[in-house]
């Protein structure tokens, strides 16, 4: 039963990441990384089975973050000669290059992640139910 | 001597109930958990087929007892095992119900949602019936009622 507890964990753990990730993108739509090139959008990849858990049916089931990847979508293009970003050479000369992070994907992703996290917290509740349950057999 | 207070009657069917449901909502919380992750196709293990089971299992103690005492025999099913001291092992598979979404994943949250509530009050059912029956040994033991 607190496998049960663990499982549900695990996709709030999951899903909270989902969340800080897209925060991340907001926040840094404007940003630029080191090498002078916008801000890439991180994106959260989830895979069955949960490495951190404490017991073993907790290992063998549940969610956990396999990877944070990067963004390949193209950046978009804004025509800005006098910025001191703007590209100076090239087919894109006169450009200034924006961040792939797409406002409206990061809104509906935000809320998927937040919708599966109540999900998870309803399964959390019931299985704390039954475990109730169980307990008040003894009293 | 002392184990026939616990093995009689609806006792063990009610345990096996319980301890089935606890099983069964390990792995609806796993579909849970995955509610978006890529390429997971649900699992679950049939209530009903479980129940069949039990029926059986029920039927053959009565064939062999005579009555309604003594251990369940051990079964199995294709996704359920009972063993002979009682526990119970789910070997989930996945039933093809809803269509698969762009990400490989057939999620379908309102039956989710309902097999969770389902199983909880599975589990509240058999928690609330075997107090009765724990309550009705107790007032048996005190010689009052």
């Amino acid at each position: 039963m607190f496998g049960a507890l663990d499982i549900s964990v695990s996709g709030m753990v999951a899903q909270r990441t989902r969340l800080t990730a897209i925060s991340a993108n907001i926040a840094n739509r404007s940003s630029y990384e080191a090498d002078g090139l916008p801000y890439r959008a991180r994106q959260v990849m989830l895979a069955p089975g949960d490495p951190a858990a404490t017991t073993a049916s907790g290992r063998a089931l549940g969610v956990h973050v396999s990877e944070i990847e990067v963004s390949q979508a193209g950046f978009g293009y804004n025509w800005s000669p006098d910025d001191p970003k703007a590209i100076k050479s090239g087919p894109y000369a006169g450009y200034v290059a924006q961040s792939n992070v797409d406002p409206f994907v990061e809104q509906m992703n935000a809320m998927q992640a937040t919708r599966a996290y109540e999900a998870n917290v309803t399964a959390a509740e019931a299985t704390k139910a039954m475990v109730t349950q169980a307990l008040r057999l003894l009293a | 001597m002392i184990g026939d207070l616990s093995n009689s009657g609806s006792m063990p069917v009610l345990a096996d109930l319980m301890r089935f449901t606890a099983r069964r909502q390990t792995v609806i919380a796993h579909n849970i958990a995955n509610l978006d992750t890529p390429g997971f196709l649900q699992t679950d293990a049939s209530p009903e087929k479980f129940q069949e089971a039990l029926r059986e299992a029920v039927e053959k103690r009565r064939n062999a007892t005579g009555g309604e005492r003594g251990e369940l025999p051990a079964f199995e099913t294709d996704e359920v095992r009972r063993l002979a001291d009682g526990s119970i092992r789910l070997m989930p598979g996945t039933p093809s119900g809803n269509i698969l979404y762009h990400d490989r994943n057939n999620r379908d949250l309102e039956r989710l949602m309902q097999d969770l509530s389902e199983n909880g009050l599975m589990y509240r059912v058999s928690a609330d019936l075997m107090r009765r029956q724990t309550d009705l040994l107790r007032s048996a033991i005190a010689q009052r009622p």
